[in-house]
C-alpha cells in the first residue's frame, strides 16, 4: 500500500487531464453595451440565431473563435452539448432556407478583440486570460 | 423564372461580389456578397418491382430492384448579398429529378428580407414551403439526420416553393422563445401526375403559418396551412368525361386543409423529433389522410445511429351511388395504409461531408398505393429499400 500523500498527488496527476480538458469559458460583451447579465437561455439564442437582441436592446452580433481554435468546439459543447459537425448541420438548414446567417467567422483572436472593442452589440467567448477592462463578463460556462 | 434569373444575374456582377466589404463600413458584420451550396450523391434500390419507390410524389418514376441516383441526389447553389444589415437578398437555383423526369435547374429560391428589427422579418419572392417542420430544408441532406424525409409524412407533399411573402415574429416568453409566422403566395410549380401526364399547380393558392415554442432543448410547433388548387387534375386524360359525369372528383377551386404539430427534444448526443399531421380535402379524388413519425438518434463520436418509425393512414371516400364506379376507383388510388420502420446511420466524415446508410421496412396494406409511382396492381404491400447517400455542403 503507497502511504496517502503519494496516494493523493497520484489521484491529482491521473484526474488533471480530466480536469483540464474542459475548461470553462466566458462569454463577453463591449462594457458599453448596458448588458450586465445573460442567462444560459439568451447565450443560445444569441449564438444559434433564434434571438440576436441584447437585454438592453441592441441586436447583438455574435462572433465565433477561429474554426481551428480548440475554443470553438469547447463552447457549443458547453452551451448546447453538440459537436462541430452537429452544428455545421444546423447552419446548413438555416442558410438553405434563407433564415439566420452564423455568428461572424473571426480569423484570429486580435480580430475577436478588436470587434468586441469597436462594436457595441458585439459578444464572444473568450478565455477568461484574455479579458480586460474594455469588456464585461455575463456568463461563465462551465463543465 | 425570368424574375429570377435577372435577379441572380443581379447579384453575381453586383459590385459587392468581391467579399471584401469592410464589415466596419455599413455597420453589420456578415455583409457582403457570400456563395454556398449543398448537394446529395444517392443510391437506393428495393427487393420489389411492382410498386416504385419514391421520395415524394414530385417525383415521376421511383426505384425498384433496379438500383439508382435519381430519387435522392440533388445539387443546390445559393447566392447571397448583404446589403447592411436590415436589407438582404438570396438566390438558390437546384437541380434534382423533376416532375417531368428532367434534371432541368429550377430556381427554388429567390427573396428579398427586410429585419427592422432583429424579432420580426419580413420576405417577399421565391420562398421555400414550411407546410411542415423542416419541410423547407428537405432537400439539404446534409442538414437532415436521415438519408430523406420519411416518405410516409412528407411523401404527399408536392409543394417544394411558392411566389409570395412570409412574416416572422419572436418574442422571449418565460425562459423559452415563441415564434409566430404566417406565409401566402401561389405555386409556380407542376407535379406528375400518372406517367408522363403532368399536373398544372400554378395559380395554387398556399397560405398558412405556424406559432413554435423553443425552450432549453425543447421544440414544439403547431402548424396549419391551406391550398386551394387552381387547374383541374388531367383526369380527363385518362378518362374522358369523368369529372363532369362524378363532379365531387373536381379539385379546382376546392381546399385542402393541413395540420401538423411537430416535437424536437435535443439535449445532446440523444435526440428525439416526432410529427403529426392530418390533411382534409374537400375534392373526392383525395383521401383524408393522418401521418406520424418518430426517429431517436444517439451520436457517438462521428457516427449517429437512428431508429425511426412511421404511418400513414387514409379514409376511404364515399360516394353516391349515382356516381360511375370509376369514381370511387380513381379516388381508391389516393389510399394510403402503411407503416415503415427504418434503422440508419450517419457519419460525419469531415466538417462539410457526411455519409448515410439506411434500410427501411415497408409494411402496408395491398391497398396502400398512394405512396407509390408505377401501376401497383398487385402488390403485397410489403417492400425493403436500402439507401446510400453522401451529402455536402460548401
Amino acid at each position: 500500500m503507497l502511504p496517502r500523500p503519494l496516494l493523493l498527488l497520484l489521484a491529482a496527476l491521473l484526474l488533471s487531464p480530466l480536469a483540464q480538458a474542459d475548461p470553462g469559458l466566458v462569454l463577453v460583451v463591449n462594457a458599453r453595451s448596458g448588458v450586465d447579465r445573460l442567462t444560459l437561455d439568451d447565450a443560445v439564442n444569441i449564438f444559434m440565431g433564434r434571438y440576436r437582441q441584447l437585454p438592453s436592446g441592441l441586436a447583438a452580433l455574435p462572433i465565433d473563435q477561429p474554426e481551428n481554435q480548440p475554443e470553438k468546439a469547447r463552447f457549443y459543447r458547453l452551451l448546447v452539448h453538440k459537436d462541430l459537425a452537429e452544428i455545421n448541420a444546423y447552419w446548413a438548414r438555416l442558410i438553405f432556407s434563407g433564415k439566420t446567417s452564423p455568428p461572424h467567422q473571426a480569423k484570429s483572436s486580435a480580430e475577436i478583440l478588436d470587434l468586441l472593442a469597436r462594436q457595441p452589440g458585439a459578444i464572444a467567448y473568450l478565455e477568461r486570460s484574455q479579458v480586460d477592462s474594455r469588456f464585461r463578463i455575463v456568463l461563465e460556462l462551465e463543465r | 423564372m425570368n424574375i429570377g434569373h435577372i435577379l441572380w444575374l443581379a447579384l453575381i456582377v453586383s459590385p459587392g461580389s468581391a467579399a471584401a466589404a469592410d464589415p466596419f463600413a455599413t455597420g453589420a458584420v456578415n455583409s457582403g456578397f457570400t456563395l454556398n451550396g449543398f448537394g446529395t450523391l444517392g443510391f437506393a434500390r428495393s427487393d420489389n418491382d411492382q410498386a416504385q419507390y419514391v421520395r415524394d410524389l414530385s417525383q415521376p418514376y421511383g426505384l425498384t430492384t433496379n438500383g439508382t441516383a435519381k430519387v435522392d441526389s440533388v445539387l443546390g447553389l445559393q447566392a447571397a448579398y448583404r446589403f447592411d444589415n436590415k436589407l438582404d437578398g438570396m438566390l438558390q437555383a437546384i437541380s434534382r429529378y423533376r416532375y417531368d423526369g428532367s434534371y432541368r435547374p429550377e430556381i427554388s429560391w429567390a427573396f428579398l428580407h427586410y429585419s427592422p428589427d432583429p424579432d420580426l422579418n419580413l420576405r417577399v419572392g421565391r420562398l421555400g414551403t414550411e407546410f411542415y417542420m423542416s419541410a423547407d430544408s428537405r432537400l439539404v441532406g446534409y442538414a437532415n439526420l436521415t438519408v430523406r424525409p420519411p416518405p410516409d409524412y412528407f411523401g404527399p407533399l408536392i409543394f417544394s416553393y411558392l411566389d409570395g411573402f412570409d412574416v416572422d415574429l419572436a418574442r422571449p416568453v418565460a425562459n423559452g422563445l415563441l415564434r409566430g409566422k404566417l406565409f401566402a403566395g401561389y405555386s409556380p410549380e407542376s407535379s406528375p401526375f400518372v406517367g408522363n401526364i403532368t399536373w398544372d399547380l400554378s395559380g395554387t393558392l398556399l397560405a398558412g403559418g405556424y406559432l413554435d415554442y423553443q425552450t432549453g432543448p425543447w421544440q414544439i410547433r403547431l402548424g396549419h396551412v391551406q391550398a386551394r388548387f387552381n387547374k383541374e387534375l388531367p383526369l380527363d386524360a385518362l378518362v374522358p368525361g369523368i369529372i363532369e359525369a362524378a363532379p365531387e372528383l373536381s379539385v379546382s377551386d376546392k381546399w385542402a386543409r393541413f395540420d401538423s404539430l411537430g416535437v424536437v427534444y435535443d439535449p445532446g448526443p440523444f435526440q428525439f423529433q416526432a410529427m403529426f399531421s392530418q390533411t382534409r380535402h374537400d375534392s373526392a379524388t383525395y383521401e383524408d389522410t393522418r401521418a406520424g413519425y418518430a426517429i431517436a438518434s444517439y451520436r457517438i463520436g462521428k457516427a449517429t445511429p437512428y431508429l425511426g418509425y412511421s404511418r400513414t393512414l387514409s379514409k376511404a371516400n364515399r360516394f353516391a351511388p349515382t356516381s360511375p364506379p370509376l369514381a370511387a376507383q380513381i379516388a381508391s388510388a389516393t389510399h394510403s395504409d402503411q407503416y415503415t420502420w427504418f434503422l440508419g446511420g450517419r457519419w460525419d466524415i469531415r466538417k462539410d461531408l457526411d455519409l448515410k446508410a439506411q434500410v427501411d421496412w415497408v409494411r402496408g396494406s395491398p391497398s396502400s398505393i398512394f405512396p407509390f409511382r408505377g401501376d401497383p396492381v398487385v402488390w403485397d404491400g410489403r417492400m425493403t429499400v436500402f439507401s446510400l447517400t453522401l451529402d455536402f455542403v460548401f
